[in-house]
């Protein structure tokens, strides 16, 4: 099992206090809503962070992977 | 589970010292609160809209009530089932609970608080190890059938589950529900029940996130007429567009607009802003709250679950009461719990206050976990201590806890916690707490298919013996024989030895292991094959005057006591052994264990004695799987033997040759087995023989077609009107040709019918 780099966006401006919460994950905010952006070891590192995501009833909008190096 | 369990009890004695308080106090492993309803919050707004969707899906088999955190499911049913005149079996599940025995213990239960009697025989079907759960579950449906007015059965927390056999029980359940009943799922994810499939039947009624979400009309009536908010309809509107009609996030604009000085202007901003929703609102709130009382939620929230006195205690103040009490008017905030004066801060707000704590300084959040283990641990509440200490990273205090706790855990079917809070400490810390990784190797042996864990843990504490030896006691080092005896790791010589090491060391002074010790021994003594010496020693273990409290070690012996009984053909001792140990397990863990394995293997020996073939067949089946392993172990080896033989004895001889043969492969890896070799080899001479018996007779005559579909269905557990019903003819017809099977075979008994057909390859 690889890790990737993957991408997740979700609905609405997360401060920066909260993308702790995905701690090793850049956050970046766009008009309305958040990237957060970072190595996930396997899946399950991932399904926690998918988790993460319901528990504090955030809308997920989409989940991609990224080929070489993470963004800003 | 043993969470709740274990606290609850200790606080019955609340204001008792810690020297009063016994670490190994017997504890009711159901947790009453689970089985409790939820009460209805005070203040929140009617939905007569979502009653109404409740009712309509009454047709339905199955409501599922499915949206995230926030939304109200559990009000919303909970105000349903109040004013409906249905009677109700509300369950709340928890992680504990992905056990099916367990949680359809639980729904038994609750649906025999309904009426006495109507869950019992499912109740006793779930105490016996391995029985298959579906017939606990026909039991349970039945009982609901005999109650002739409409029931529902309400699973809250679904998300929880997460384990396949639940799931599949679940599924198995939803079809066989009797026309009065429907079961109503309150879940944040949508399970694995084939939904699409009872969509469809029209027997799934759905209330989700789009249904729960608050309308404008309902919006308008929370925030004006409710909460006495000045806003116009514009206002309004904002709010319930911004939010999507989210409840949780509606409420606590509710809060924090009646704090502010300008809720229009509040309003306007809140507008046009991007944040996420139910962040900007939390922060709003706690923004609107005075200092202290800010302060007070704050660290409220980072202690998870409370009561004044724990605030008092933790947070240093004496006021907590009046604060809680001013508080709780904003339920959402705060909720109640069901345990007596117990609270939580609501789980959306405290994850964005738990994030404000730490940004204000990473230390003090760890510092309130180290305070509040402190306060807890005085006060004898040994599982949240641990917990707020694992929360703190403070390994050494959850090791001490552990260890004054572990008896306790152990005996109340606490195996599981204890071994997943073991699993979170250093090798380090666990070789300065040797007592610490010998009770965790017992909660692996006791839960089963852990071999390696054990070997693991037992190395740590041998290498405490040789390291830390003024660490490593008497208790230790009997309590580390004594699990090396019950795992036979080692050879059945060697764990006979390690046996009498533990009895004789228990018996000089830590009697906590005594039970324990003896019911090893005497496991290994059977293995050996010496049954008085096994006989004698499972007997004092289940003599000693704290037998029944130490109940893993007790049914372990029960268990073997019933093993010599039925060796010696006496069945109905062995009967009542057998019994008492399943009963004890079924009390304790789950029969999925290697606990529930050994009480399996009895069982199945005494209906193997009955003549109950088939039922012993099941049970060994079960005793099997669960004594499987990553390596080879004697318990499995001799529970393939018991399997090969009674498949021979029911006339299945391939699958019974297929059980030996994976004997013999384990019993090359063993070390010691005792005397599985000398067992094996009876069962492959049996085999053997029956072969032969089947195919010496000539076959006078080959069997019509009619009469082979008869034979195929022979081999199985059917009856014959069973067989019947399956082939469209009738019992007489299926026993006549059963007549005449047996005559051209040459046979006179199922058995041998089987035998013979299989040996002459007329069935697969």
């Amino acid at each position: 099992m690889r890790s990737r780099t993957y991408r997740l966006e979700a609905e609405g401006e997360l401060s920066d206090q909260i993308g702790r919460l995905f701690d090793g994950m850049s956050v970046r905010r766009t008009h309305g809503n958040t990237e957060l952006v970072g190595v996930v070891r396997d899946q399950a590192e991932l399904h926690g962070l998918l988790k993460r995501f319901a528990d504090l009833g955030l809308t997920l909008l989409s989940v991609d992977t990224i080929d070489g190096e993470a963004r800003h | 589970m043993a969470r709740a369990g274990l606290s609850k009890a200790v606080l019955g004695g609340e204001g008792r010292a810690v020297a009063d308080l016994r670490p190994t106090d017997v504890l009711p492993p159901l947790a009453e609160a689970k089985l409790a309803a939820p009460r209805q919050r005070a203040g929140m707004v009617d939905r007569p809209r979502i009653a109404k969707a409740l009712e309509a899906g009454g047709d339905a088999a199955l409501t599922l009530v499915a949206a995230p955190a926030g939304y109200g499911k559990t009000t919303a049913v909970r105000a349903w089932c109040a004013s409906s005149e249905t009677a109700l079996a509300w369950v709340t599940l928890d992680l504990g609970d992905n056990d099916p025995v367990r949680l359809w213990t639980y729904v038994a239960t609750a649906v025999d608080r309904i009426r006495e009697g109507l869950g019992r025989r499912a109740l006793q079907r779930l105490r016996l190890s391995g029985i298959s759960i579906e017939t606990a579950i026909d039991e349970l449906m039945n009982g609901i059938a005999g109650y002739d007015r409409d029931l529902t059965v309400v699973l809250d927390d679904l998300h929880t589950i997460t384990d396949a056999g639940c799931d599949a029980s679940m599924r198995y359940a939803i079809e066989r529900l009797p026309p009065t009943a429907r079961l109503i799922l309150i879940t944040r994810v949508d399970p694995p029940l084939e939904l699409a499939r009872l969509r469809a039947r029209a027997a799934l009624a759905e209330v989700r996130a789009d249904d729960l979400a608050f309308t404008s009309a309902e919006t308008r009536e929370l925030l004006v007429d409710r909460a006495g908010l000045p806003l116009n309809g514009d206002e309004v509107e904002v709010l319930h567009r911004r939010t999507e009609g989210w409840p949780a996030a509606l409420y606590l604009a509710a809060l924090w607009l009646r704090a502010v000085g300008d809720p229009h202007r509040a309003v306007h901003e809140f507008g046009g802003d991007h944040r996420f929703v139910a962040e900007y609102l939390s922060q709003e709130v706690l923004a609107s709250l005075d200092a202290d009382e800010r302060s007070f939620l704050l660290h409220a929230a980072v202690l998870q679950r409370f009561t004044a006195e724990v605030c008092d205690g933790v947070l240093g103040r004496s006021d907590s009461a009046a604060v809680l009490a001013d508080l709780e008017d904003s339920n959402l905030l705060l909720v109640r719990l069901e345990r007596r004066e117990w609270f939580r801060v609501h789980s959306l707000f405290a994850q964005f206050a738990a994030t404000q704590l730490a940004a204000s300084g990473p230390g003090s959040v760890i510092d309130i976990h180290r305070r509040a283990a402190a306060w807890f641990r005085s006060r004898g509440l040994a599982v949240e201590a641990v917990e707020h200490s694992a929360a703190a990273g403070d390994h050494d205090v959850v090791a001490d806890v552990l260890t004054q706790y572990h008896l306790a855990l152990i005996r109340n079917g606490g195996s599981a916690t204890l071994l997943r809070w073991v699993r979170t400490l250093p090798d380090d810390c666990l070789v300065e707490h040797p007592e610490l990784a010998v009770a965790a190797a017992t909660a692996a042996t006791v839960i089963g298919r852990l071999t390696l864990e054990r070997r693991r843990l037992l190395h740590l504490a041998s290498r405490a013996q040789v390291d830390r030896p003024e660490r490593f006691g008497v208790y230790a080092e009997a309590a580390m024989a004594m699990v090396r005896a019950a795992a036979v790791d080692s050879g059945v010589g060697q764990a006979v030895s390690d046996g009498r090491r533990a009895v004789e060391l228990a018996e000089t002074g830590p009697d906590d292991v005594l039970v324990a010790a003896r019911a090893s021994l005497a496991q290994a003594l059977y293995f050996a094959g010496e049954l008085d010496a096994a006989w004698d020693a499972a007997s004092r273990a289940v003599r000693h005057p704290d037998a029944v409290r130490c109940a893993p070690g007790y049914a372990f012996a029960q268990a073997t006591l019933a093993l010599v009984a039925a060796d010696r053909g006496q069945m109905t001792s062995a009967r009542a052994h057998a019994e008492t140990a399943s009963a004890v397990v079924g009390k304790l863990t789950s029969s999925r264990s290697w606990l529930g394995a050994n009480a399996a293997v009895a069982i199945g020996a005494v209906l193997e004695g009955e003549g109950d073939l088939a039922g012993a067949e099941r049970a060994f089946a079960h005793a099997e799987r669960f004594f499987r392993d990553d390596v080879a172990t004697v318990s499995h080896t001799r529970s393939l033997i018991r399997l090969a033989e009674v498949r021979c004895q029911r006339g299945r001889l391939d699958e019974a040759d297929a059980a030996l043969r994976e004997a013999r492969d384990a019993i090359v890896e063993l070390v010691d087995g005792g005397t599985v070799s000398r067992s094996a080899a009876l069962v492959a001479t049996a085999i053997a023989r029956t072969r032969r018996r089947a195919g010496r007779a000539a076959l006078v005559e080959t069997p019509s077609e009619a009469e082979l579909a008869v034979l195929r269905l022979l081999v199985t557990d059917l009856s014959a009107r069973q067989i019947g019903a399956q082939l469209f003819v009738s019992p007489n017809t299926v026993r006549s040709h059963t007549r005449a099977i047996y005559r051209k075979l040459g046979v006179r008994s199922r058995e041998d019918a089987v035998a013979r057909a299989s040996a002459l390859g007329l069935v697969r």
